[in-house]
């Protein structure tokens, strides 16, 4: 990664020559590229990713697994978690009056919701309810400066925060399950036991999930997994609209402060969560499916 | 017997080309929500191409209203801090937003079906290491990967274009992995082969100008989606500050304080306008994919 | 057609006309004009090459048409009652699968994969019938042994049994609420002839211990006439010929039938050239005017091209519709 981490501290005109050369060395910047690697994966191991720059010293593991996890991981596990209910039920429904207006309606409302840039609703929904309607807090997890009485208050506020950026996440993440759960419905509907359970005289509602939602869902399922990613890296974005303190707004602190041992925290946190999820997901898969457990 | 199955072949493929093309329009012409999207997109290029003549103002005539003052007759949008009327800037604007979606497009089209039909046609070990490397991006939350591209690579409009092809091709790459997987199977491609075909013939007739369909609607979605990233780097800042896109015109609103001080005639038209962009070209491959992949048996 | 004026018929199927809409108001002639009639413990074969409407007679007897299937007139009973246009929701709790069930084409697939087989038999017993689920999975073990699969395999998925034991896992389904008339459609056809002639036996034997009412929708005539004692054959939506399977067989009085049993190889008799009809079936957007048959019979006449030919009394209990006769 480019961009010497040292001429930032160089900028500081405090510092003299030899201190400069005693944070190299401690830094172990002076040593060759691929020992460097070595080391680092040797920290990894005992569990230390490092020093922040930015944060002056603060080990990295602590910035990335403290507060601001936990933050992002109520944000968007609550936002995803919502979207894909959402997402399901709306999709079944729809692909099962596929043609009708309510179907027509739905798709509309989806795709729209879908165009929508997230940072741009978020705005809007700062502007109009925050702004105008003075309903909302405009930004931050917490109200700044207040002092709280009880755990409860504290709740109260950090979920007075939450109601916004939870809102914008989940009407822009819902329209892909939507989408994505009214096509496997519809390949479903082709399927030859759909007509026996229709024969059998079973209730619609019955079929419509018993039968059809149960076999459709299982692509959605594959793309939660996918989606794992998003939920630890935050929807950088909308952080920042909200100032949402949580992992993508440390991100792109990080960027911008060419904070490298965060950044590379970040990135092998959300790696390890992608092969977390994914076996997560197979497993689900397998419960899911009789035909692929052994 | 290589004459054969070369007419069998080229049949459904070189000949029939025009006739199928001819045929999807026709087909699509009926399908009100995709001629919709057709009907906005092309809104949109008309906008694009004419910028300079339809504007009242170009993007560096400063000062000509006060600043951020609401819409008027003489500035339908109102005007941003720099006192420049916001509607210029918008169609302006729409010249990036719309070039740089159908670059990115591009590049993450290109990339993406090399990669896909290279991964499911062969099994050696450059299409396994590629099939590693695609999967391994697909995990990846991509805004992420883009924003720091994007900021290590300067804040460039080129930079932009790449950081959103590079980090976009991965997922269709495996859409076409996957068709060209299922094509590879046909009867008719073990004809071909069965008659001598090379790998390049196979390739290039039977399963290329079959997964042509696919790769065009998914194209027409890229652009949907590229022009979605491109609002959200610049919004972040990492754009190109000389140009004027409308995630460009977000940024500045943001940082302008126009959400404190109220200033929704700078927050909302561009975000409109990005929101009817992405939705025509959704509804086109909307429709595109209803005509190219009929849902059989309505029951 | 009164032939036995004794008991009232089982199901009576009078003039029906189903059409498919396709778009630009346009009719698929699937169904036109076809009465039929089953009696208690008679089992009539339905035959006809694919697109003859047999599936569709089906369709519309379980009432499961698709929404483009729509009924323009005739009248369905079932022991005297319209349950064509009976409330769908009564059908669906006191007729279908209760008096009328059936197998359907495709059993290899027309089971959830996701589901246990005996859930799914379940299912239907306790919808229909106010029984425990301990009591319907009793049930469920009984119909299995019936069927001659093994009971303790009422909690195995479908894709752990074969082609042939999942045709008898829909079998047993199909007989689970004890329904007075079974329709099998194509029971056979994606199965190896081994198989075949064990569903067929199966078939046979439930007949015999259940007193079963059956409609056998084939294009396999060798089939019927080991289990049907009558047969109605059909051609393009229309019934052509109708009577007891012996006699059609060994006198068949319609082209289209004479045609059918040429082309059916058989082991017994003298070896013989297999004949082949001409041509193919027609199109039912618009079919042929007059007798549809007429493009490809050998027989076909001035008269043929113009009129429908009526279904005329051939002799005992034999209706056919030919202008030759």
């Amino acid at each position: 990664m480019p961009g010497d981490p040292t001429a930032i501290l160089i900028g500081n005109p405090n510092i003299t020559q030899k201190t400069r050369e005693r944070i190299i060395h401690e830094f172990g910047l002076d040593k060759p590229l691929w020992m460097q690697y070595i080391l680092y994966i040797r920290e990894l191991i005992k569990g230390d990713l490092g020093v922040s720059f930015y944060f002056t010293g603060e080990p990295v593991i602590k910035i990335i697994l403290g507060k601001r996890m936990i933050n992002t991981l109520v944000l968007m596990g609550s936002a995803t978690a919502l979207s894909v209910v959402i997402g399901f039920i709306t999709g079944v429904i729809s692909a099962w009056r596929r043609g009708t207006k309510l179907d027509l309606t739905g798709l509309i409302i989806s795709i729209v919701f879908f165009s929508t840039p997230s940072f741009w609703l978020g705005l809007v929904i700062l502007l109009v309810a925050g702004y105008y309607l003075h309903l909302i807090p405009l930004g931050g997890t917490v109200t700044r400066g207040l002092v709280h009485v009880n755990v409860f208050h504290y709740i109260a506020d950090y979920l007075h925060h939450l109601i916004a950026p939870m809102i914008t996440l989940t009407l822009v993440l819902y329209g892909g399950y939507y989408l994505m759960m009214r096509n496997s419905m519809l390949e479903t509907l082709t399927q030859e036991y759909i007509v026996t359970a229709k024969a059998k005289g079973l209730p619609e509602r019955r079929i419509m999930f018993k039968h059809a939602a149960r076999n459709a869902i299982l692509p959605l399922v594959s793309m939660v997994a996918i989606n794992a990613a998003l939920i630890v890296g935050g929807a950088i974005v909308t952080e920042t609209v909200f100032s949402w303190h949580g992992i993508g707004s440390l991100m792109f602190l990080a960027v911008a402060s060419k904070d490298y041992p965060v950044l590379q925290g970040i990135f092998l946190i959300i790696s390890i969560t992608v092969l977390l999820a994914n076996f997560i997901a197979d497993i689900l898969y397998a419960y899911l499916d009789p035909r692929v457990r052994y | 017997m290589k004459k054969k199955a070369e007419r069998l072949v080229t049949f459904k493929g070189k000949t029939g080309f025009a006739v199928r093309v001819k045929r999807t329009w026709s087909e699509f012409r009926r399908n009100k929500i995709g001629v919709l999207g057709l009907f906005i997109s092309l809104f949109f290029v008309v906008i694009a191409v004419f910028a300079p003549i339809i504007a009242p103002y170009s993007p560096s005539d400063i000062y000509v209203g006060a600043p951020l003052s609401p819409p008027s007759k003489e500035f339908p949008f109102g005007t941003d801090e720099l006192g420049r009327c916001i509607l210029s800037l918008i169609i302006y604007g729409s010249r990036i937003s719309m070039s740089v979606g159908v670059i990115a497009a591009l590049i993450n089209i290109s990339i993406g079906t090399i990669v896909g039909l290279i991964c499911g046609y062969y099994r050696n070990i450059l299409s396994d290491a590629l099939m590693r490397v695609t999967d391994a991006f697909i995990m990846m939350p991509s805004l992420a990967l883009m924003v720091v591209l994007a900021a290590i690579l300067g804040p460039n409009i080129y930079t932009i274009i790449l950081a959103i092809g590079i980090t976009t091709w991965p997922t269709t790459a495996r859409t076409v992995m996957s068709q060209v997987l299922s094509l590879k199977e046909r009867q008719y491609v073990e004809a071909v082969r069965a008659a001598g075909g090379s790998d390049f013939y196979i390739i290039f007739h039977c399963i290329l100008l079959n997964v042509l369909p696919i790769v065009f609607t998914n194209m027409i979605l890229s652009i949907a989606t590229a022009v979605l990233y491109e609002a959200g780097l610049s919004f972040l800042g990492l754009g190109d500050p000389t140009r004027i896109s409308w995630g460009i015109i977000l940024y500045y609103a943001n940082t302008s304080g126009a959400i404190i001080s109220g200033a929704w005639w700078y927050v909302i038209p561009p975000g409109i306008c990005i929101i009817l962009l992405v939705v025509a070209f959704t509804f086109v491959s909307h429709g595109l994919d209803e005509v190219l992949n009929p849902r059989l048996r309505r029951r | 057609m009164k032939w036995r004026q004794i008991k009232v018929p089982l199901l009576e199927v009078n003039a029906l006309k189903m059409y498919y809409e396709v778009k630009g108001k346009r009719w698929v002639k699937a169904v036109d004009n076809v009465s039929i009639r089953i009696d208690r413990g008679e089992s009539l074969g339905l035959a006809g090459e694919s697109g003859s409407g047999k599936t569709s007679l089906s369709l519309s007897i379980m009432r499961l048409l698709p929404s483009n299937g729509k009924i323009l007139g005739g009248e369905i009973k079932f022991e005297n009652e319209d349950i064509l246009n009976m409330n769908y929701k009564l059908f669906k709790k006191k007729i279908a699968w209760k008096k009328i069930s059936l197998v359907p084409q495709a059993a290899m697939s027309a089971l959830n994969p996701v589901m246990k087989v005996g859930d799914q038999i379940v299912e239907a017993i306790i919808f229909h019938e106010n029984v425990s689920k301990k009591e319907a999975l009793e049930r469920v073990k009984t119909l299995f042994k019936l069927v001659g699969l093994d009971p303790s395999r009422i909690n195995d998925y479908p894709h752990e049994f074969s082609g042939g034991m999942r045709q008898r896992v829909m079998i047993a389904m199909a007989l689970a609420c004890n329904p007075k008339l079974v329709i099998a459609d194509e029971p056979t056809s994606a199965l190896d002839v081994i198989v075949q002639a064990q569903i067929l036996s199966l078939i046979k034997d439930l007949q015999k211990n259940l007193n079963l009412s059956m409609i056998l929708v084939t294009h396999d005539l060798s089939i019927l006439s080991e289990i049907c004692n009558s047969i109605a054959v059909m051609y393009a939506g229309k019934i052509v010929e109708y009577g007891p399977t012996l006699e059609v067989y060994e006198d068949p009085q319609h082209p289209y039938t004479k045609g059918l049993l040429a082309a059916t190889p058989s082991i017994k008799g003298t070896r013989r050239r297999l004949k082949s009809i001409p041509g193919t079936p027609p199109d039912l957007l618009n079919p042929p005017p007059g007798c549809r048959f007429h493009p490809r019979c050998p027989y076909a006449k001035d008269i043929c091209k113009k009129e429908e030919p009526p279904l005329v009394k051939v002799g005992g209990r034999r209706v056919v519709a030919c202008h030759e006769v």
